[in-house]
This record gives C-alpha cells, sequence and structure tokens, in this order.
C-alpha cells in the first residue's frame, strides 16, 4: 500500500506562499488557521533557505499518541487526521507536534479554543467521503478524487512533492544526484525509515 | 523576449540582472531552477538587495543602484581583452564592434569597482563563468529599465550578448520577463503615445496603414485631431501625464489635459505620487475603470471621479499574448457577476455615445474574434499575421500535444507547431518563431536573422564604413540568397511580399547584423552617467547625466539641472523599489483578497541594521522617509540584511494612505481593501530615461528619521 508523504525541496522553495493560499482558498479556511506555512531561514544572508512546512503525516505521530480522548487517527495510507466531533481542544498535540501543525480557531472568550485543525492531506475528514459535513469540517477530498493536494498542485517550481512517499523519494533521489547535494528536509524527524 | 521561459531549460549559464523573478515571476523559476539542477548552470544574480531569487544564486553580485552599464560595459571589456569573445559570430553577424570596444575599453575592473562597489575579483569570476558555460541567458527587469540611462543597461545586456555569440541559439537571448499574462501583447497593440499598434510609429504611412486595416477615411482621422502636428506628435508618457495638468515642467501642448481614464491601471505605480495625486485633485474628470475601486479612487478628493465595475479575467475572454511572445486563447468561465460589464462592453457603451460605432466596428461583427482577426491583418511588422483565432484557441485546446522543452507539438492538429505560434508567425500556416534571430533553421519553420532596419551600409565618426548585412554565407537554410540581404520593399503594409519572401526562404525584413554601435542613440554605445539623485557626488563630474530635454514626451524634463552636487548631504540614503510576491501592481486585487493580506497585511520598508540602530529604529517601528520632492512616507522598520548599508528598500504594491493619513474613509462603502499603507511612489525621485521617459524608480535617494 502507498504511504503518503509530503516532501520539500529546500533547493527549489522560493518562498512564494503559493502553496500557502492555494490551501487556505481550496478548503475556504478562516483567515488566521494555517494548515500550510512557507518558513524562511538566515533571510538576506548567503545560505538563505525557504520551507513549505504543514503536518507531515508522521509515522508514530505524536500528536496521535497524547491525545487524551483518541480524536487523531491514521489512515492505512499514513495520513493522519482529526475528528472534529471528538476534539476537545486540549492543545497537547500543539504541544507535541515538532512541525507546529494544530491549529486553533481563536477569538473565544476566556481563550477557549475550538477543534483543532490541521492539514489533512487534501483527504478530508472522518465524515462521509463528498458529504456537506466533510466539507464544512475538513474542507476538499481530493484523495478520494484520485487528485494530489492542493499545495503541491499548485507548487510553481515542483519544490513541494506530495504522493506516494516511495515515488516521490525516487524523483527527489533523482534530483539530488543530478545536482550532486541535498537532504530531505525533516525526513528524519519524521519518517525515521 | 528574443527566446522562451521554456527554453532556459537549454542554458548553460543564468545571468539575472535587475530582476526578483523568484516574487515577480515565480512560476519561471521552475525553468531556471531546472537549467540550474540538471545542466549545472550558474546562476548569476546581481542586483542591489539579495532577494529571494539571490538566496538561490550560485553567484550573488551586490550592484550600486544605477550602475548597471558601467558594470555590463566592464564584463564586456574583461571578455574581449581576455579573447573569450565569439570572432566568427561577430565577424557575420555584429555591426559597430570596433567601435564599442573603443568605448568600452575604458571600464577595467579598476574604474568598474569605483563605480559600482563589485570587486575586480568578482568582475573576472563572473566574466570568466560567463565566457566558459555556453550558450548562456540574460535576463532582466525593471531593475534594468527603470534608470535614466534605463535604455543604455538594456542595449549593454545586448551587447554582452552579441559579444559572447549568445543570441540566436537555444539557451541563449536576451530575456525580459513581462509582468502578467498580457503586458507584451499591451505593448504590441502599443497602449502607448509614441505609436500607433504594432511598433508602426505616427508618420502618415503609419496611420494610413491602419486606416486601411481599420477601413475608415485618413481624412476623417485626420480631422479628429487638434491639428496635423498633433497627429504625428508623440504624447503624454504614463511616467509624466500628470505634468500636463500641474505644470511644474512645461508643457509644449495646446491645452492642459482636463480628464483622465484608469482603464486597469494603478496609478500608485508611478514615481513622485504625491504630485500626481494634486493633478487628480485638479482635473474636471477622472474615471477609473477596474473590477475594484482602486487607490486611485482613494486618492481623489475632489468629486470629479467615476468608478465603472469592469469584470475581471475570468468572465470574458479573448486573447493574451505571454512574455515569450505566445498567444493564448483566455475562455470565459463564469458570467459577469452583479453590475460589472466586460470591457468589450464599457468601450462599446462609450463609442455608441461618442457617435463613430459605425466606423469603430466596421470590421467588427462578433466580438473578440473579429478584434483578433483585425489584429492579424494590420501586424504585420511583427508577423501576427498567423493569429487566427480558430488557430490560437486551437493550441490552447490542444495543449497537452506540446513538447514542455522545445515548444513544438508532436502530432495531433498542432503538428510541428510551436505553442501559442510566437511571433513573428508570418502567415496562416507558419509555425511560429520560437527562437528570434535562429539562422539554424529555415524561415518557414521558426527560423529568423537579424532585422535590416537600419540600411545597407554606414559611415562612422572616424570614416570607417561598415556594410550592415549579415557576412556572405550566412543565411537561414533555403534562403535563396546565401548571406545578407535588406528588406523587402513594402513588407510592412503587404501580406503578399511576406508570402513572396518567405516563398524564396528568406525574411520579409532583410538579414543584417546586430548594431553594438546606434548613431540615433544619444549615447551610440552604452556608457555610465551617475543617477540624476547620485550618492557618488565625486562622479557627477566625471559621469555627468545628459542636457536637458525641453520636449519630451510633451513635457520638459530636466537632466543636467537637476544633478545637483550637494543633494546626498541632505539625503543620504539610496531608495529602491521592488516587488513582493503576495502583491500585484498596484495592489487593488491582491489587497483585497483576505489571505494574501493575511500573508503581507503592511507597507514596510527594508532597512539595515546599521541603519536602524544608527538612527535609533528598531525592528517593527514606524519612521518617516522623505524624498528631495517633499514627499514623505510613515513606515513600519523591517530590520533585514537583505539591503545594504546605504539601502532603503520598499515594496509598491501598497495604497490607502497618504503621507501619514489614512484614506479608507474615501472608499464606497465595504471596499476598503484589507491591507492598507503608504504608497512608495510617493518617495521616489524626479528621473525619466532619456529615450522612453520610464520614471528612474530604482536609483533614488532619500533621508529618513524616527517617527
Amino acid at each position: 500500500m502507498a504511504r503518503m508523504k509530503f516532501l520539500c525541496d529546500i533547493e527549489r522553495c522560493i518562498a512564494c506562499n503559493g502553496c500557502v493560499v492555494a490551501c487556505k482558498e481550496g478548503h475556504q479556511l478562516p483567515v488566521g488557521i494555517n494548515r500550510r506555512r512557507v518558513v524562511i531561514i538566515n533571510e538576506g544572508q548567503p545560505g538563505e533557505k525557504s520551507i513549505s512546512i504543514a503536518c507531515m503525516h508522521c509515522s508514530d505521530a505524536p500528536c496521535i499518541a497524547v491525545c487524551p480522548v483518541g480524536a487523531i487517527y491514521q489512515r492505512e495510507d499514513g495520513i493522519v487526521l482529526v475528528n472534529k466531533d471528538i476534539c476537545i481542544g486540549c492543545g497537547y498535540c500543539f504541544m507535541a507536534c515538532p512541525f507546529g501543525a494544530p491549529q486553533f480557531p481563536r477569538g473565544n472568550a476566556f481563550g477557549a479554543r475550538g477543534a483543532m485543525d490541521k492539514c489533512t492531506f487534501c483527504a478530508g475528514g472522518p465524515a462521509p467521503t463528498f458529504s456537506e459535513k466533510e466539507r464544512r469540517l475538513y474542507g476538499q477530498n481530493r484523495i478520494a478524487e484520485g487528485k494530489v493536494p492542493l499545495c503541491a498542485g499548485m507548487c510553481s517550481t515542483k519544490a513541494l512533492l506530495a504522493g506516494d512517499g516511495a515515488v516521490i523519494a525516487d524523483i527527489f533521489r533523482e534530483r539530488v544526484a543530478r545536482r550532486g547535494s541535498g537532504i530531505a528536509w525533516g525526513w528524519s524527524k519524521a519518517y525515521k525509515e | 523576449m528574443t527566446n522562451s521561459m521554456n527554453d532556459i531549460r537549454h542554458s548553460r549559464c543564468i545571468f539575472m540582472i535587475g530582476s526578483n523573478a523568484a516574487e515577480a515571476h515565480p512560476v519561471a523559476l521552475q525553468h531556471i531552477l531546472y537549467a540550474k539542477e540538471v545542466n549545472g548552470a550558474p546562476l548569476i544574480v546581481v542586483d542591489p538587495r539579495f532577494t529571494k531569487l539571490a538566496a538561490k544564486a550560485t553567484e550573488y553580485v551586490r550592484i550600486r543602484p544605477g550602475t548597471d552599464t558601467a558594470f555590463l560595459m566592464g564584463l564586456i571589456n574583461y571578455i574581449i581583452e581576455n579573447d573569450w569573445h565569439d570572432k566568427e559570430f561577430i565577424r557575420t553577424r555584429v555591426a559597430g564592434f570596433e567601435e564599442m570596444r573603443k568605448v568600452a575599453a575604458h571600464y577595467t575592473p579598476e574604474v568598474v569597482e569605483d563605480i559600482t562597489g563589485i570587486s575586480k575579483e568578482q568582475l573576472a569570476r563572473v566574466a570568466k563563468l560567463l565566457a566558459t558555460y555556453r550558450p548562456g541567458t540574460v535576463i532582466w527587469c525593471m531593475g534594468i529599465t527603470q534608470h535614466h540611462i534605463g535604455s543604455s543597461n538594456t542595449r549593454a545586456c545586448c551587447i554582452l550578448q552579441l559579444v559572447l555569440g549568445n543570441m540566436g541559439v537555444s539557451g541563449g537571448g536576451t530575456n525580459i520577463f513581462r509582468g502578467h499574462d498580457n503586458v507584451q501583447g499591451a505593448t504590441d497593440v502599443c497602449v502607448l503615445s509614441h505609436s500607433l499598434p504594432a511598433y508602426y510609429g505616427l508618420k502618415e504611412g503609419a496611420w494610413k496603414h491602419w486606416c486601411k486595416v481599420w477601413g475608415v477615411d485618413f481624412e476623417w482621422i485626420k480631422s479628429r485631431f487638434h491639428n496635423k502636428e498633433y497627429l504625428h506628435k508623440k504624447g503624454f508618457t504614463l511616467a509624466r501625464w500628470y505634468e500636463g495638468v500641474i505644470q511644474e515642467d512645461k508643457i509644449t501642448q495646446y491645452t492642459p489635459i482636463k480628464a483622465v481614464v484608469f482603464w486597469g491601471c494603478a496609478s500608485n505605480s508611478q514615481s513622485q505620487y504625491h504630485k500626481l495625486k494634486r493633478a487628480l485633485d485638479k482635473l474636471d474628470l477622472v474615471v477609473i475603470i477596474d473590477p475594484f475601486p482602486t487607490t486611485t479612487a482613494a486618492m481623489c478628493e475632489k468629486d470629479n471621479v467615476y468608478i465603472l465595475p469592469s469584470t475581471s479575467q475570468y468572465e470574458t475572454e479573448g486573447s493574451v499574448t505571454s512574455s515569450s511572445r505566445q498567444a493564448q486563447w483566455r475562455y470565459k468561465v463564469v458570467d459577469p457577476i452583479y453590475e460589472s460589464k466586460t470591457d468589450y462592453e464599457i468601450m462599446e457603451e462609450f463609442v455608441k455615445r461618442f457617435g463613430f460605432a459605425d466606423k469603430f466596428y466596421k470590421n467588427i461583427k462578433k466580438v473578440p474574434e473579429d478584434v483578433t482577426r483585425e489584429i492579424a491583418r494590420g501586424a504585420l511588422t511583427i508577423g501576427l499575421c498567423g493569429w487566427l483565432p480558430e488557430r490560437i484557441k486551437k493550441h490552447t485546446d490542444n495543449w497537452h500535444t506540446f513538447d514542455v522543452d522545445t515548444l513544438q507539438a508532436k502530432g495531433g492538429p498542432c503538428d510541428g507547431e510551436y505553442y501559442g505560434l510566437p511571433w513573428p508567425c508570418w502567415t496562416e500556416t507558419h509555425p511560429g518563431t520560437p527562437i528570434l534571430y535562429d539562422i539554424s533553421k529555415p524561415v518557414t519553420k521558426g527560423g529568423l536573422p537579424f532585422r535590416a532596419r537600419f540600411g545597407t551600409e554606414y559611415t562612422y565618426p572616424d570614416g570607417r564604413k561598415e556594410n550592415l548585412l549579415a557576412a556572405p554565407g550566412v543565411a537561414n537554410p533555403g534562403s535563396e540568397v546565401k548571406g545578407g540581404y535588406p528588406e523587402f520593399p513594402g513588407w510592412k503594409t503587404d501580406i503578399n511580399v511576406i508570402k513572396e519572401a518567405l516563398k524564396r526562404g528568406m525574411a520579409p525584413f532583410g538579414n543584417a547584423r546586430a548594431r553594438c554601435y546606434c548613431w540615433n542613440f544619444p549615447d551610440p554605445v552604452p556608457v555610465h552617467r551617475e543617477p540624476l539623485h547620485s550618492p557618488r557626488s565625486d562622479l557627477i563630474k566625471k559621469y555627468p547625466t545628459y542636457p536637458d530635454k525641453p520636449d519630451h514626451y510633451r513635457v520638459y524634463t530636466r537632466f543636467a539641472s537637476e544633478q545637483k552636487v550637494a543633494l546626498s548631504k541632505e539625503f543620504p540614503l539610496i531608495l529602491i523599489t521592488g516587488r513582493m510576491v503576495e502583491h500585484m501592481g498596484g495592489g487593488a486585487e491582491t489587497r483585497s483578497n483576505k489571505y494574501l493580506a493575511e500573508l503581507a497585511p503592511e507597507m514596510y520598508a527594508e532597512i539595515n541594521i546599521k541603519v536602524a540602530n544608527d538612527y535609533g529604529i528598531r525592528d517593527g517601528e514606524y519612521f518617516w522617509i522623505e524624498s528631495p520632492e517633499g514627499g514623505k512616507i510613515k513606515v513600519k522598520a523591517k530590520v533585514t540584511d537583505r539591503v545594504d548599508e546605504k539601502t532603503i528598500f520598499l515594496p509598491f504594491h501598497f495604497g490607502g494612505f497618504f503621507m501619514g493619513k489614512s484614506l479608507a474613509h474615501n472608499y464606497p462603502e465595504g471596499h476598503v481593501p484589507y491591507a492598507l499603507g503608504e504608497p512608495a511612489n510617493i518617495v521616489t525621485n524626479y528621473g525619466y530615461d532619456i529615450i522612453t521617459q520610464i520614471q528612474a524608480t530604482k536609483e533614488g535617494l532619500c533621508r529618513i528619521r524616527k517617527a
């Protein structure tokens, strides 16, 4: 079975934020919810790098391990999803995640958090596939339509790859062999194997 | 662009100067990074600012703003001195090389280092890279053009490619990235004041040609003008039209300007914006045609504004031209929403009320197809003759049949043609010209020589005579004449002449040499001239600007009288502007998009940590920037290493504030953009190109103080 992964090629990412806007627009997210972000390090200095980050859909995902109500689960293809009907908004997952993926709606009284929201790998959620409830709570389900996630589909330089881990690793390996350097950012932390 | 975006995949070296394509043309980066990775092409980025593009460079060159010509001539000189120039290419296809070489000899590595701030060692390294990795592409944008010597800068880029023999080959060329999808198309139909569509100029022959195409009487057209002089007189430009209203500089027109129409144009992209505002508040009439109430609308504080809501590109259709000279059909996605009208409808309503609909629509029964057909009938100079709506649609509908590397269709309904029929597409069966000046292919298959635009022979001031036609033996395969030849008489106005030329395997516009020495320019060979507002007062005497130009597009334009040696004492910092990826142009559309506004919500100024500390300005604090012309803006400091210790950078997409005051209350209710900010152009300086009059926004001065 395919194991879905993200890979952002830092030699290619130009910090155009196309992935971020594609995600927000495609899923009609509220302002302030960032399922995906672009981070720039060493801005303006030689060695400046940028990278697009979202939920990495980790193997042995720490968010699943710490969730006190079992709201987060992993599909067979590796995609990690949250059930918003169960989530109590405690924020443990946010503390546990090494990538800062979990997002919480803001603006409620007394700082109360609503249900956690995060990247779904464009695979919708536990509500019936293509249902109105799924769209409202989790956004589009492009995986069920046989399409790549919006962010990777939008990427102008093909820096952000999404799909079967074996396939995208091959694409990346070929690039690295050609240009002679580079590491897949975050893979050692996220996937271990 | 002489080549295409896709063709950059074949480059073995990429030289980008005055371009931050990573933010301004992010999609083009896929081809650039492909060449960098697959061909191992060095990516040389020359910019005063360490941009997002510079972050991807293998060689970053920090240059003092306004000294591009000095650097480029320095490279050319160094390449020739080391005998790295392409002697065979120069012998057969280049004119004026000797004259150019003499001028370039002044720009030794030492001289260049003093002018540009680029070390001798780095100049040598870059020259060596350019010479070693061929073919290489030279890419530039507004960082090269927006100077008082912008036209010299562009020519120096072209000469560099001629010297390297990088013209007319895949992977080479001079590639100027245009803005969004139809900037090239707008240039081709010439929404400019100095020419009729397709670069015909304004002489009587040009008018008569187009009158024939439009099917209207030349005498009637003539009668529409104030008098015959104005039929042929260049108009005001976008950069300086407001002088026609406020007349700070003397105008050469019988009347001041009384009305202005902004049709999809952002006024906050024009320099000295505080003066433009004075014009807006003085005019009898301001018409804004746009999907959004723009910054211009908010800037008008007199009751003289009409806003006509037009549709977005998704609610209408027609052909658009890409930066690579390719046409594509843009189909309608949805019907116009609310009360907005398409640009075609708005134009039609105007024309009807003006009372010349019968003449205007003589050949146009179906919009927009018949408009495209009329352009094809008239634009012979650039070979749009083959751009029929059916063909353009066929390409768009079958784009999957074209090869991403060569742009050529393999099989299918467009077999053998190049995607989008890159112009010149001489006839209804011509496949398009993917690379300009490529003599390896027959003209009928997309090959092209250099144009014989300036006669067949020229005598230089020192008495040397040179044949301007290509050397014997140099012509496209299948050419009846195996060598240089002049243009075919009448090719610009008669399609039959073009067809005859092609039948003989020849280019209608001749086969000549590219000129390094342009006698019709104020500087026949590009030379460095200090910016009007220069931080290097010691260099002004040695490299002065031009004399003033009294009638430059109908307005007195100051050069020498504006170049003051003492100015940099009062205004010690260099001011440059540019783009950010989140916003587009004047930002009317993007600042009204909640997600883009969230990503880039505020106007800011990039300031180096040293400057910030010297002035006591902390990151995120407001400070004032003031221009020599009296403009001032209050902006947030973004302390960053992107700029050096002499430079302030401003993105120019913001609007809705004016010299510290919010203009939010001037927008129609419910239409205030999510992101408002001071327009950078309030503080951009006086200064215009000597030929084109483009504003010199990439070489100004300013001073700052804590708010």
